[in-house]
């Protein structure tokens, strides 16, 4: 979805997106570029004052006073640059940076109202390259790319008028190895750019290498195989090395290449300019005057090939962005929604619910219904549980007449309604950088410390908290104290308990936590379940004790329903898992 | 393809002085210094071609061009030799400047690679405790971004830096030679600049570091945000996420903001410098022209010289926070080459006939300043015994796994397999007699067949019976390549059930009498549950065991069964002695029993 090649549509949208971008901030981008050309001007006007103090002083019309004069002009206007230039940096690359900014917002803002069909599609990866990466080359392009576009056209725009009208003929000489050189640099700066793509590429799988080393340290030291890891090490890295020295290669073409051609656009001056003056066709003033504009073009002409290629990546970049922006939800409010009329009890009805989440998860057919008191959901990997828990709380979209809550089709609902009646501990518990504190009350901002400190208690990780050196205040994550796969799990279990949410869905979110642990929740959930609706998938049986109805998924379908007894009876499924973890002999030897 | 943005840089410390520290770099700089010196002689041939091409401008000018002195077929002539002479000079600094840059790339790349190869060779070494106080992320950023550092010195630094100081150097002298009192006065602006650059690159230095440190939050935030989504959406965080967002946001920009003003101020004031250095060579130097004192030649000479001499200035400061920040990565990286592992170094004793018996002996340990984890623990496993720890989190199950492997060394006692401090034992021979099945699997991106031999010798006939007895066959079939299929990074994706079962392949492969198994608790279906623990059961047969246990389905069939609590064993013995007794165990059990608890 996210479009590689730059088409017309997308320039079109590029386009008015950078107007529109750059709107706010016209008056500056002008103030801006008036200070930029104020360099130029004044840069290209200091050289004449030094040129009038040589020539007065050689011609004997020097005074103290003048050259004091002169003097005091020239540091004058080595001022004027100074405020310019200092005008031009802040203006334009301020802006630059501020545009960078608001697109940063605008995709984490669409970012924010996307479903979960997109993040299925799209990684985490690939999302933070949009919002590094590609913003990176965007606002590279819109800051010191326009700068230097701007400066080398009116550069080269200026020198070729005049050389043009001093001897249109020699111009015509001293450009023709040009084209040469735009030549080159566009099919250099296309395998720089292929090189350069490869050279991160080793990087990344140099660094990945690394990570996964030092995460399997015991495993590295445990079978002994450092040596061999520091081989296979040394294998990537060479990899990067050789990837890094044809980089160099090309590289190391483009720049000299480009001050060559300015040798040779010299050269062709020196020769037919030479040959020009020589039989009389031009002055030597216009000769000198062709070789310093020439000089003055150096510049421009090796700033132009990186230009283009800024340009370009940054159009690229600024096309994906777009795309990710202009992306639109798949679960939209109704124009007119119907208000969720608060009960005491929520019902929840699924009615021949048919899935295709990608990936082979998929629902075929599912239908049941779930008030208060808890459902239990079992069935083996890749039956289809979390997509169902997904549907359920409003993150899936679904079609209509096959999910209904309290009788109301909840396409008719308003989602953010809808969802606020559920808590969900998801099967991989994601917690945020923060404190636990602020985890927990992630789910209810307002709620008070003893309403997290009993949600804790009831998720059994309360003692495990205070235990931490800053208790509640505890950060955790990257920067933080890194948690246990079971503790992860608890503290999601209890933000969810925080919510005090009529629904809760625990999508297997008990998994890494120990037996006995689990056993000790369970008990505390006891009365949760019979006063809430609740929907517990799990592939332990024994969490599932209190189930009033427990359902067999597999395959995406229900292959049966019922009480535990029942399901021992007529579920083949249901009852070799239920035997294996009683640790029935039976159980043991079944296939 | 995943990126870590936990950025980590710390400030320096104060160990290692600059000396010191420059004398270890050279270590490494030694092997490649005829590269190293090439780089520098082209440069200096590229440098001294393109100065000589306005010089052979000037010489056709005044040669041939304006000299109506003589014919105009010599006229002609001379300009085609100089034009000559000009072609092959820019071709020369062409190929010159060409393999300049690519040696010099390469000898930078060689260096790095040498210093890459040391630093994860020597982070392999350390022991476990290190691993504890060293994030991952941290010790990849050494590897790559720290590295990264200094080879941006070496290729963009040390040779320009040498030509930069070398070019103003002579440009001084020359100075000097031609007129010592304004060269003074030229040379009083030195200080000036000195002062600038050294303050620029440390308001630059310190503003990079806080940008760095913004876009790591930023990209952090947002990486937490596209992970957690359901999460946010379900709770309705939106709306304050963006509030969070909006200022992680404002504050990059403001931090970016900052450094364009540090930059706008000091960049331009550097040509203003050089540009008031014109001012006064026209005011004073004019004077003394004036005065007959100097002639018109040398004050052209002074303008033209000191435009050269001002052009490295600029680039200068950048220089200077580039070495700096290379120092810092220098320092950082040389600390860790300076660890010695924690724990003493290994015997070299082997074990005749190993037969797999275990034993802690009044065993203390405690992780880095924590308290004791074992306290005075003593426990004896004969060889050929099943035994099976239970118990909740943190009691020390875990613990005794990584003391066998030697990950960890005891405050006190010893622990010994058939009568031998672990100590003692040869690594590579105790990595044999040992056999660790780890919770979380790690796939080499490599063959099947690679990831169970893990490079080790191992016959056609054992690596058959081992994929027999951890249940591979199976999932083999599904394959095409069976055994030289590739998995892991870019290869087919396993399964977490799968992954175990290999894992498993991996530690019989080795053919060890003891196996250590930490049981995993992520969700697997109990179908492959199931499969697992059939090939657990072939996998422990005749070979002493010891499983830590989160699951109670697999510990039955053990010998023994031990429950531990904060570091002691509270109860020991075979499943049926242990229901019997009716104590921590059997309360275990029945909790765990489906559709027995609810009273």
């Amino acid at each position: 979805m996210i479009p590689d090649p730059l088409n017309r549509q997308a320039r079109t949208v590029n386009r008015r997106l950078i107007q529109s971008l750059f709107r706010p901030y016209l008056p500056t981008v002008i103030a801006g570029f008036i200070a930029l050309l104020g360099v130029d001007g004044l840069q290209l006007f200091i050289p004449r004052v030094i040129k009038a103090a040589v020539d007065d002083l050689g011609h004997g019309l020097a005074g103290p006073a003048s050259l004091l004069h002169q003097g005091a002009i020239i540091a004058a206007m080595g001022i004027g640059v100074f405020v310019c230039r200092y005008g031009w940096r802040r203006l334009l690359l301020g802006t630059s940076r501020r545009i960078e900014r608001d697109i940063r917002a605008r995709l984490y803002d669409a970012i924010l109202g996307l479903d979960a069909p997109f993040f299925h599609k799209n990684s985490p990866g690939e999302i933070i390259a949009l919002a590094s990466n590609d913003l990176n080359a965007v606002q590279m392009a819109l800051g010191m790319g326009l700068v230097a576009l701007v400066d080398a056209v009116v550069m080269t725009l200026a020198c070729i008028t005049f050389m043009l009208a001093m001897d249109p003929y020699l111009t015509l000489m001293a450009v023709l190895p040009l084209p040469f050189l735009a030549l080159a640099t566009a099919f250099l700066s296309r395998r720089i750019h292929y090189h350069f793509n490869s050279v991160q590429k080793r990087f990344a799988d140099l660094s990945e290498f690394g990570r996964r080393s030092f995460a399997a340290i015991r495993l590295v030291k445990a079978t002994n195989i450092a040596a061999r890891q520091v081989r296979d090490f040394d294998a990537v890295g060479r990899g990067y090395v050789d990837e890094n020295i044809s980089l160099a290669v090309v590289q190391g073409l483009l720049f000299p290449l480009s001050v060559l051609v300015a040798a040779l656009c010299l050269l062709m001056v020196l020769f037919f300019g030479g040959r020009l003056v020589i039989s009389g066709g031009i002055s030597v003033g216009s000769f000198v005057a062709f070789i310093s504009y020439l000089f003055m073009l150096t510049w421009p002409m090796m700033a132009f090939g990186w230009v283009v290629n800024l340009f370009q990546r940054g159009m690229a970049s600024l096309a994906r962005i777009m795309a990710v922006i202009a992306t639109r939800p798949l679960i939209v409010a109704p124009a007119v929604a119907v208000a969720v009329v608060p009960e005491s009890e929520v019902r929840i009805e699924v009615r021949d619910l048919r899935v295709d989440a990608g990936a082979g998860r998929l629902l075929d057919g599912v239908s049941f219904t779930a008030g208060r008191g808890l459902l239990g959901i079992v069935g083996p990997t890749g039956a289809g549980k979390s997509v169902l828990a997904a549907v359920m709380a409003r993150v899936l979209p679904v079609d209509d007449g096959h999910y209904f809550i309290n009788d109301v089709d909840v396409n008719r609902l308003d989602p953010g309604d809808c969802r606020a009646l559920f808590a969900l501990v998801p099967q991989q518990s994601l917690l945020f950088a923060d404190t636990i504190h602020n985890n927990i009350a992630f789910a209810r901002p307002d709620a008070g410390r003893d309403e997290i400190e009993a949600a804790a208690k009831t998720a059994a990780i309360h003692a495990e908290i205070m235990a931490m050196p800053g208790g509640y205040e505890t950060i955790i994550g990257e920067r933080g104290v890194s948690l246990s796969g079971g503790q992860k799990q608890r503290l999601a279990l209890a933000r969810a308990l925080v919510a005090g949410r009529p629904v809760l869905i625990i999508d297997d979110g008990l998994a890494a936590v120990d037996t006995a642990t689990e056993q000790r929740i369970v008990k505390n959930l006891r009365q949760t379940f019979r006063s809430r609706t609740c929907i517990v998938i799990s592939h332990r049986l024994a969490v599932l004790g209190e189930a009033d109805t427990i359902i067999v998924l597999e395959h995406g379908r229900i292959s049966a329903s019922g009480g535990h007894e029942e399901l021992l009876a007529v579920n083949s499924y249901y009852a070799r898992v239920a035997a294996w973890q009683n640790g029935a002999e039976e159980g043991r030897n079944a296939p | 393809m995943r990126h870590n943005f936990g950025y980590f840089e710390d400030d320096r410390g104060a160990g290692i002085t600059e000396a010191r520290l420059w004398r270890r770099i050279m270590v490494y700089v030694r092997p490649q210094w005829r590269s190293i010196v090439i780089a520098i002689i082209l440069t200096q041939v590229v440098v001294a071609a393109s100065l000589t091409l306005p010089w052979l401008v000037r010489e056709a000018l005044d040669r041939f061009i304006t000299a109506t002195g003589i014919t105009t077929a010599v006229r002609f002539a001379g300009l085609e030799r100089l034009a000559l002479v000009f072609l092959v000079l820019a071709l020369i600094a062409f190929i010159a400047n060409f393999f300049q840059v690519v040696i010099l790339e390469r000898s930078g790349q060689e260096i790095m690679h040498r210093l890459r190869h040391d630093i994860f060779a020597h982070l392999l070494g350390l022991d476990l405790a290190f691993y504890d106080k060293n994030p991952v992320g941290r010790l990849v950023t050494r590897l790559s971004n720290d590295i990264q550092n200094m080879h941006e010195m070496f290729t963009s630094v040390i040779v320009s830096l040498f030509n930069d100081i070398l070019r103003m150097t002579v440009i001084l002298v020359l100075l000097f030679i031609m007129n010592p009192l304004l060269a003074a006065i030229m040379l009083a602006l030195l200080p000036v600049l000195v002062v600038i650059i050294a303050l620029f690159s440390r308001l630059a230095r310190r503003v990079f570091r806080d940008i760095r440190t913004a876009i790591a939050g930023l990209n952090a935030f947002i990486q937490e945000s596209v992970n957690g989504m359901n999460v946010i959406r379900i709770f309705a965080a939106e709306g304050r996420n963006r509030k969070r967002f909006s200022r992680l946001n404002a504050d990059f920009c403001r931090r970016n903001l900052r450094q364009i003003g540090i930059f706008a101020f000091f960049m331009p004031l550097i040509e203003l410098c050089a540009t008031v250095a014109v001012a006064l060579i026209i005011w004073y130097g004019g004077g003394r022209v004036m005065r007959g004192m100097m002639t018109i030649g040398t004050l052209a000479a002074f303008l033209h010289y000191i435009r050269l001499f001002f052009q490295p200035v600029r680039e200068l400061s950048q220089k200077y926070s580039i070495v700096q920040s290379a120092m810092a990565s220098a320092e950082r990286l040389f600390a860790i080459l300076d660890t010695v592992p924690g724990i003493t170094p290994a015997g070299s004793c082997t074990i005749t006939a190993p037969a797999g018996a275990v034993e802690f002996s009044k065993v203390t340990f405690a992780y880095g300043d924590n308290p004791p984890v074992l306290q005075d623990f003593s426990l004896t496993i004969k060889a050929g015994e099943t035994v099976a720890v239970v118990g909740a989190t943190g009691s020390g199950k875990t613990t005794l796994i990584n003391l066998i492997e030697r990950f960890y060394q005891p405050r006190t006692g010893e622990i010994r397999i058939d009568g031998v401090n672990v100590g003692d034992i040869d690594p590579g021979l105790l990595s044999r007699y040992l056999g660790l099945v780890l919770q979380e699997v790690i796939l080499l991106p490599a063959t099947v067949r690679e990831n169970i031999t893990l490079g080790r010798e191992v016959d056609d006939a054992l690596l058959a019976r081992v994929v027999e007895q951890a249940q591979l066959l199976p999932l083999l079939a599904t394959m095409p390549q069976g055994l030289e299929t590739r998995v892991g990074l870019g290869g087919r994706v396993l399964s977490v059930g799968e992954e175990q079962l290999l894992a498993l392949a991996r530690a019989l492969a080795g053919d060890p009498r003891i196996f250590l198994l930490d049981e995993a608790t992520a969700s697997i279906d109990s179908a492959t549950e199931i499969l697992i623990e059939r090939a657990i059961a072939n996998t422990i047969a005749d070979r002493t065991a010891i499983v830590v246990a989160h699951r109670l389905s697999t510990v039955r069939h053990a010998d023994r069964i031990l429950v531990m609590d904060q570091g002691k064993i509270i109860e020991s013995g075979s499943h049926d002695e242990l229901m019997a007794k009716g104590g921590r165990y059997a309360a275990l059990i029945a909790g765990d029993r489906f559709c027995v608890s609810a009273p």
